[in-house]
């Protein structure tokens, strides 16, 4: 489902990722652990195409990416089968709930406002806000926030979810919510890529772990021999 | 740029209350300061083509002749010429510039004898219609006859009492400029113009495409205008041209300029007295006056919410483009919000209006208003749009682009709807702005309130009470505007708000 072989990037003369490969297969959790500065979160951004790479091959979900700037048609249809989940939430402030939820099918894959709607409303249920549907994101904590971004990713229904540093900006007890949500969706076989420097995060809910330091994969194996 | 004269206007009669200076005065100072607009042209007053920073004409020497004779010095005052009389509380002792003795002038200023005798002249495109004054009865091939005018003349007045009688069907269409209708006349813009036939007789050799219409008619006779409260400088002034008609110098001059000098003297030999206008009570000139000022806040309402709108929507493509177009794109962008934001208002309208006919572009009046106000505009909206899109945090651009959405679906759902609520207060503020900015447009013959106002209250002489009355029109316009603005502003920041 993904694979990286020897993918490098610059940032003028900083060496961000070097020679770094890796493969997660369909169903499986890959946790990218390291240091701050080691690389781990820009490798996550190369994987949609939000940071371009230098060098080496990159194939998730079934599209090729190549080294240089990306087309963006190419690059739209990777992202419809690529989730993505942010540090900061990353809410549209402007729309309710369920139209956050509701965007994506509707504007991307063409679904009617109805039908987006409702399943909007069934996946709020599954992350426990479907009360909240009508209310501005504004007016959320930051792990209901956490919550109805991971429902907006999976209304998309994609093949691969990536997570970055999900559970950062949030205090211990919104950091559980929204833990238990992504290990529900581990347990049913959704394909994720997370990044975290929280160990029992990744011992939680990885299959296999990927240190890095310096832009290097410095260890990588299953998350029980690594953790 | 963003003024409203109006406003402006009327602090400075009440600024000028005793502001008017008397022969003494002059004496004492050496300089009689006589106003006229240069901007009207020959034969009257205008620059010397050999020499453009020397005034030349026959009044200019007129004013040489009566500052003589006072013993002093003449010294010119430019201004806008239907508003010339206005200076007279302020700047300027007089005003030697075509002023037509009419009765109401009488009423209203100190008036010299006449100096000169003038015949209205209808100029037409040689070869088309109108062939005749009495064509100017039935409507043209294309609905009802065009004809400019001096704003404020009398051929302004006789025109309309024309079309007031019902014995003409046309559009007057009033020009700050006399040389602007004979422009307009060339380039098929107006059927005809109606002005002095000294200046078409001055100007014909430059406009060889244009023809006399029918003989001159509707004369009359000019005057130098002073103010009632320096009754001693009208009546040295009056004496003075007395004295240059008795001995032949006025002669003299007007045979210099090719304008019958002889024939000019038999004129003013004979003219007869015109008696001073009735002051009409305060009712009756509301009364007479609201219904047209109503009209013109109609035209200020129409060109604002037609103009503002198209601002908008330039303005944002333009403000996408500069940010998220190809790279190309951006420099031409960035030049065109530069040109029209450090350009003046006017002189795109007069670009517009007057330029683009010469290359086969002739827009009516109204649409040329709205499309110089909206693209003026839209230079500001799009600087103000453009600061909004930076001010979307980049995260929101990055969600929606992880989330499968093209660049133009993430502007167009995400992105532009979060600016439209940042920019809201600046953009309110730019309508009220550009609300007011509509009376420039007056300079292309758009008869809005501001303009309404000005030529109400010189044919009327009701300055003062006129622009109370044209204020409070403005105010009712604005503030409703304001608290509609608020109105808006405060929906689209509550929590919960439909978006769509």
């Amino acid at each position: 489902m993904i694979t990286i072989e020897s993918l490098s990037k610059s940032r003028g003369a900083v060496r961000v990722l070097e020679a770094v490969s890796l493969a997660g297969a369909e169903g499986t959790v890959t946790a990218l652990v390291g240091a701050s500065g080691s690389g781990k979160t820009t490798l996550l951004r190369c994987l949609n195409g939000l940071e371009t790479f230098d060098a080496g091959r990159l194939s998730v979900a079934g599209h090729e990416l190549t080294p240089g700037p990306h087309a963006g048609p190419r690059l739209d249809r990777l992202r419809r089968d690529v989730g993505m989940v942010f540090q900061q939430f990353n809410l549209f402030p402007h729309l309710s709930v369920v139209e956050n939820v509701a965007l994506g099918p509707r504007v991307v894959l063409g679904a009617a406002t109805e039908e987006a709607r409702a399943a909007a409303v069934a996946l709020l249920d599954r992350v426990g806000l479907a009360a909240f549907a009508t209310a501005r994101p504004a007016t959320l904590s930051g792990g209901q926030q956490q919550r109805v971004a991971i429902a907006r990713a999976l209304a998309m229904r994609p093949r691969v979810m990536l997570f970055d540093e999900p559970t950062s900006a949030l205090d211990p007890t919104m950091t559980t919510e929204v833990l238990d949500v992504i290990v529900d969706l581990a347990r049913d076989g959704q394909t994720m890529v997370v990044v975290t420097h929280d160990h029992g995060f990744a011992k939680r809910a990885a299959s296999w772990v990927v240190e890095l330091a310096a832009g290097r994969v410095t260890r990588q194996g299953p998350a029980d021999a690594m953790l | 740029m963003r003024i409203a004269p109006a406003w402006c206007w009327l602090a400075a009669v009440i600024a000028s209350a005793a502001a008017a200076a008397d022969l003494d005065e002059v004496r004492r100072r050496g300089t009689l300061v006589w106003a006229a607009d240069q901007e009207g042209g020959g034969p009257h007053v205008f620059p010397d083509p050999a020499d453009p920073e020397r005034l030349t004409g026959f009044e200019v020497e007129l004013a040489d002749l009566i500052a003589a004779e006072l013993g002093v010095k003449a010294r010119f005052q430019q201004g806008q010429w239907d508003r010339l009389p206005l200076l007279l509380d302020q700047s300027a002792d007089c005003v030697i510039n075509g002023i037509e003795l009419l009765p109401e002038r009488r009423r209203d200023y100190g008036c010299s004898r006449p100096y000169f005798g003038y015949a209205l002249q209808m100029v037409g495109r040689r070869g088309t219609p109108p062939a005749a004054l009495a064509d100017l009865a039935e409507p043209g091939p294309a609905g009802p006859w065009r004809v400019g005018v001096l704003t404020g003349s009398a051929a302004e007045i006789e025109m309309r009492a024309r079309v007031a009688r019902g014995e003409a069907q046309l559009e007057v269409i009033g020009y700050d400029g006399t040389i602007d209708s004979l422009e307009q006349v060339r380039s098929g813009v107006l059927d005809a113009a109606v002005l002095d036939d000294c200046i078409f007789t001055f100007y014909a050799d430059r406009f060889a495409e244009l023809r006399t219409i029918d003989r001159p008619f509707a004369g009359g006779l000019y005057t130098v205008l002073t103010s009632r409260r320096t009754p001693r400088l009208t009546a040295a002034i009056d004496e003075a041209i007395g004295r240059l008609i008795a001995d032949g110098r006025l002669k003299a001059v007007y045979d210099r300029w090719d304008l019958a000098g002889r024939q000019q003297m038999l004129m003013l030999r004979d003219a007869a007295e015109i008696p001073a206008a009735r002051r009409r009570p305060l009712g009756e000139l509301v009364r007479q006056t609201l219904p047209l000022l109503l009209s013109s806040a109609g035209m200020t309402i129409l060109l604002s919410c037609a103009s503002f709108p198209l601002a908008i929507a330039i303005g944002l493509a333009v403000a996408i483009g500069r940010l998220h177009g190809p790279a190309w794109l951006k420099p031409v962008l960035t030049g065109y919000v530069e040109l029209l934001r450090g350009t003046p208002l006017m002189l795109q309208l007069y670009a517009i209006f007057f330029l683009l006919p010469k290359v086969g572009l002739a827009l009516p009046a109204i649409a040329a208003a709205i499309a110089g106000l909206a693209l003026n505009y839209s230079a500001y909206e799009s600087e103000i749009y453009r600061a909004g899109l930076k001010a979307v945090p980049p995260g929101q651009f990055e969600a929606a682009l992880a989330l499968g959405l093209s660049k133009w679906q993430a502007l167009r759902h995400v992105l532009v709807p979060q600016a439209v609520r940042i920019v809201m207060p600046p953009v309110t503020s730019d309508f009220i702005a550009l609300f007011k900015d509509t009376s420039v447009c007056s300079a292309i013959t758009v008869v809005e309130l501001t303009k309404r106002y000005s030529v109400l209250a010189l044919s009327t002489g009701r300055i003062v009470e006129l622009a109370v009355v044209t204020a409070l029109l403005y105010l009712c316009m604005s503030w409703p505007l304001s608290l509609v603005a608020r109105w808006f502003e405060s929906r689209l920041e509550r929590p919960g708000a439909a978006p769509h």
